[in-house]
Formats: structure tokens, C-alpha cells, sequence
């Protein structure tokens, strides 16, 4: 019933209906979040920025938002996933993501500094991966959405994304392991 | 160690000074506390809206196909303002009676719309939609497209309520009007299409959106005269019997929208858009309360017999037809 009355709901939006919502609360509960994800899918340092973007998109765009409370997280994340989509399309012509790992390898002793921080290194083995399975890392572990969730938001089947998720962690784990042996030596 | 812990500590909390400043710079986007009169007609207009359709929808003619179990089909081709008295309609939102509790176990999923998707294009969002997506050329106001947004299609089946019907004319005190006994059980189905809504905003503070899609559907079965509930749901906003009755006769129910249109809280026109008869509400504080921070809200309805339009925004009542002539 409830996505009945969303049908009839779809065509409140010729009004501009509007739902009185909590934004303090959503906003605390999916700052932590959206933050996560990009930090994931993109890196650290742009992070803050496409944060910002991302509410900044929502914000103006919450007039329209007449779902429930539940679904809001799916609609946040949609705006996300296209910010960084805008974001790698306009870095790709400067540094392709495929070869930020050999970028980041070519040692200086800054880079050699930064290889010896995790987060560095997690973020240079991220940066290696395709973009769907850093974007499937990035919902998994940024933003905390379950496998059904994800397969939901990127139109795959559930079981789809536990065998992508599965291999991309592996791979993560034999590049984090072989760093980590690397680095003892 | 889990397998995937070197990954699960990977993510760290935003920094407290970053989450202040990016909620105070949202804050700065939400409207100022005095915009809240005008505003407050638009949710209560909604409700009206919801309302109107659901009259519309009850409101066809006779079907006088011979012996055939067609489904009658209402397409959205004008718009009909309708005055009714504000504090009625507030009705609608203060929790004296709302529209969807009122049918909640009467409705039918037949799909369910989803989420909406976004689009960083016109064309992407037209392709997903099946639409071409017009755009405006005339942007006052240093407004820019920021977002756009397709929301899905869906379908829903309302199963009518006679005696639910009558609760809510006493609900509004209409007293007067009898309701159809075929009307009991009759089904009617709503299809909305995909609606994608683009959203322009400056930073000034203005904003718009243009909304469009091809007209959302309602079927209804035939053999039912119900040509006379468009006059009961007219009674329901709140117009007097004989007004209701004149109004009713007026309208082409099968491709009219009633729009109804808080008295106390705005005002309506026609104007003309790209050559059709289009609907412009204002606030009625739109053009006078220059110390609003987003200035006015109005509203431009048009269709032009492929697609029906909404152009709504803090925008004065010139910039907006003008911005919704530029449409293509």
C-alpha cells in the first residue's frame, strides 16, 4: 500500500508537495557516510569537497523530495555516485586511474614517506581498482550499505555483487599483505 | 584479523569543524523563517491538488459506448483553476483529514515507482525517460541547471468507497449531495508516466523547476454516471451549490486538471505559453514582499498536446512566463 500511495504521491510533485522532514538528523546520521564513500571512491583529499557537493545537490534539490525517510539514503546516494562520476570524468585527461598506482610507486622520498602511511597505501591499491569494483568497495565500506542495497542502487543481482566483492577483497588483501612483506624487508 | 578489516579501518570520521561549516552553509540554503507564509500554501495547495485529481478522476462523464468494457481515459490537456477558501483546505494538512490515510487500504500497487535516478544531462534523462527533454533558453536571475531528475513510472488501482465517500463529505461539513450507489467498488487506475525535473538555482538564492512528462492517466470503468461527483468534489473545496454546478457543466472533464487555488494565499491568470492556454498561480505576496529571501513562489502550467509542463519558482510572474515561453 504504501508504494500505492507513492503513485498518487509521484503527482504531488506538479505541486511542489513538501514533507516535513528531520534534516539535522539525516544530515548527522549520513554526513559520516557520504564522507566515507568518497574517501573510498575517490581519496582522501577530495573528500571534504564532493561532501560538500553532494549536500549541497540535496539540499536544494529536498523540495522535491517526497519519500520516506528510509528511501531518503538511496536518493542521497544516487546524487553522490553522479558527483563522483563528474569528478573522475574531469581528473581522467590529468591522471588516469589505472596508472596512479604506477604513479605513486615511482619513488621519491615524499612518496616513500606517504607509502609508509596505511591510508596511503590503502589508497593507492583503491586508485588500481576498475571503477565499478572501487565503486562497489567504496557503498560497501564508505557508505555501510548492505549487498542488497547495492546491488539495488547499481542494478545487479545480490549474489553478483558478493562474488565481485569477494574477489576485489582479495585482491585488495594480496596487494595489502605483499606491501605490508615489502615494507619489513 | 577478518580478511576485511584493513579496509573497514580505513574510514574515519568527517572533522568536527568540516560537518559545522557545510550544515551552516545548508542552513544558508533553507529558506528564511519570514518566506514561511507563502510557503506554507504550497503543502496545503498539494493536498488540494491530490484532492482535484481524485475529483477529476471521478468526475468523467458517462461512457456511452454500446455494450464494449472500454476504459474510459482522462490525459491532462488544460488546467482549471479553482478559488476555494484556504482554511479548507489547510484541512487537508492539519491531520482533520488526509487523503491518503483516508484510502490507504483502497489502493492497489500495480508498479511501483521506485527511487528517482539522476542525470547530469538533458539527453540522458530523456533517454531514460522516453522523453525529448525541452530546456529554457531565458534564464533570469543567473540561474543555472544544477540537478536533473527522472522519477519512474508507476500504477496504482483505487477501488472506490461510497460509504468512505460520504464520511468525507461530512467530513466538510457538505450535507446536501447524495452519492451515486453504482459508485461503490467501481476501480479506477492511475498511471503517472516518468516525470523528469530539472532544477536551476543561482546564488543569489533563486530557484526553479521545470518539470515535464507526458500527461499522467486516469481509467475509470464504464457504465457509471459520474459525471455529478465533479460537482461533489467541487462541494468538497468548498464552493456553493449552484457555483459547483456551473463549474462542473463548464469543464471537459476527460482532459481538464482542476488546480484548486487557496483564495487568501494566491491568485491565478491565464497566460499564454508557445501558443497554448497555460495557467499562471501566484503567491499573493509574490510581488510584494521584496524582503524575502528567495522572493516569490509561482507557478506556470502549460501543455501543449505531446507533454504536460510545470514551471514553479521564486521567480517574479514576468520572469517566469517569460522563462517558460523560452521552453523548448
Amino acid at each position: 500500500m504504501a508504494s500505492g500511495s507513492a503513485v498518487l504521491g509521484r503527482v504531488l510533485t506538479w505541486a511542489g508537495a513538501v514533507r516535513a522532514t528531520d534534516w539535522d538528523a539525516l544530515y548527522a546520521e549520513q554526513l559520516p557516510r557520504v564522507y566515507n564513500f568518497f574517501r573510498y571512491r575517490v581519496g582522501p583529499d577530495a573528500a571534504e569537497d564532493l561532501t560538500s557537493i553532494t549536500f549541497e545537490r540535496a539540499w536544494r534539490a529536498r523540495e522535491r523530495y517526497d519519500r520516506n525517510v528510509a528511501g531518503f539514503s538511496t536518493w542521497l546516494f544516487a546524487i553522490a555516485r553522479n558527483v563522483a562520476v563528474d569528478h573522475a570524468r574531469r581528473r581522467k585527461p590529468d591522471v588516469p586511474l589505472d596508472a596512479a598506482a604506477e604513479v605513486a610507486a615511482q619513488g621519491t622520498a615524499a612518496d616513500a614517506a606517504e607509502r609508509a602511511s596505511d591510508e596511503a597505501r590503502l589508497a593507492r591499491l583503491l586508485a588500481a581498482l576498475p571503477e565499478r569494483s572501487r565503486e562497489l568497495i567504496a557503498l560497501k565500506y564508505g557508505a555501510g550499505l548492505t549487498n542488497r542495497a547495492i546491488a539495488r542502487e547499481m542494478s545487479l543481482s545480490e549474489s553478483n555483487v558478493g562474488t565481485i566483492l569477494h574477489r576485489t577483497i582479495q585482491d585488495l588483501r594480496a596487494g595489502w599483505d605483499g606491501g605490508t612483506e615489502d615494507e619489513q624487508r | 584479523m577478518n580478511n576485511d578489516d584493513f579496509l573497514r579501518e580505513h574510514a574515519r570520521e568527517p572533522r568536527p569543524e568540516f560537518a559545522r561549516d557545510l550544515r551552516a552553509r545548508l542552513r544558508d540554503l533553507e529558506p528564511a523563517p519570514r518566506a514561511r507564509r507563502a510557503a506554507a500554501w504550497r503543502p496545503a495547495l498539494a493536498g488540494a491538488f491530490a484532492l482535484a485529481l481524485v475529483v477529476s478522476a471521478f468526475a468523467f462523464p458517462a461512457v456511452r459506448a454500446s455494450g464494449q468494457a472500454f476504459l474510459d481515459l482522462f490525459r491532462v490537456r488544460n488546467f482549471a483553476a479553482v478559488p476555494v477558501d484556504f482554511k479548507r483546505v489547510k484541512q487537508l494538512d492539519d491531520g482533520h483529514f488526509d487523503m491518503k490515510t483516508f484510502m490507504a487500504d483502497r489502493v492497489d500497487t500495480l508498479e511501483a515507482p521506485g527511487q528517482p535516478v539522476f542525470f547530469t544531462t538533458p539527453a540522458a534523462a530523456g533517454a531514460a525517460a522516453g522523453l525529448d527533454v525541452a530546456a529554457p533558453s531565458f534564464l533570469p536571475r543567473g540561474l543555472v541547471r544544477d540537478t536533473i531528475v527522472v522519477e519512474r513510472p508507476g500504477s496504482a488501482r483505487v477501488t472506490l468507497d461510497g460509504a468512505r465517500l460520504k464520511t468525507l463529505l461530512d467530513a466538510f461539513d457538505v450535507k446536501d449531495v447524495t452519492v451515486p450507489a453504482n459508485l461503490d467498488g467501481a476501480k479506477l487506475t492511475v498511471r503517472t508516466t516518468p516525470i523528469v525535473v530539472q532544477h536551476y538555482a543561482s546564488p543569489s538564492g533563486a530557484r526553479a523547476n521545470l518539470v515535464q512528462a507526458r500527461s499522467p492517466e486516469v481509467s475509470l470503468p464504464p457504465g457509471v454516471d459520474l459525471a455529478q461527483l465533479g460537482e461533489i468534489g467541487l462541494r468538497i473545496l468548498g464552493l456553493e451549490a449552484p457555483e459547483a454546478h456551473r463549474f462542473a457543466q463548464q469543464i471537459d472533464w476527460h482532459s481538464t486538471l482542476l488546480v484548486p487555488v487557496p483564495t487568501d494565499a494566491g491568485e491565478f491568470r491565464e497566460v499564454t505559453v508557445n501558443g497554448q492556454r497555460g495557467l499562471l498561480i501566484t503567491s499573493s505576496e509574490a510581488e510584494g514582499g521584496g524582503a524575502r529571501r528567495h522572493g516569490p513562489r509561482n507557478m506556470v502550467l502549460w501543455a501543449d498536446g505531446q507533454k504536460v509542463y510545470g514551471l514553479m519558482g521564486s521567480l517574479g510572474r514576468e520572469e517566469l512566463v517569460q522563462m517558460a515561453n523560452s521552453v523548448r
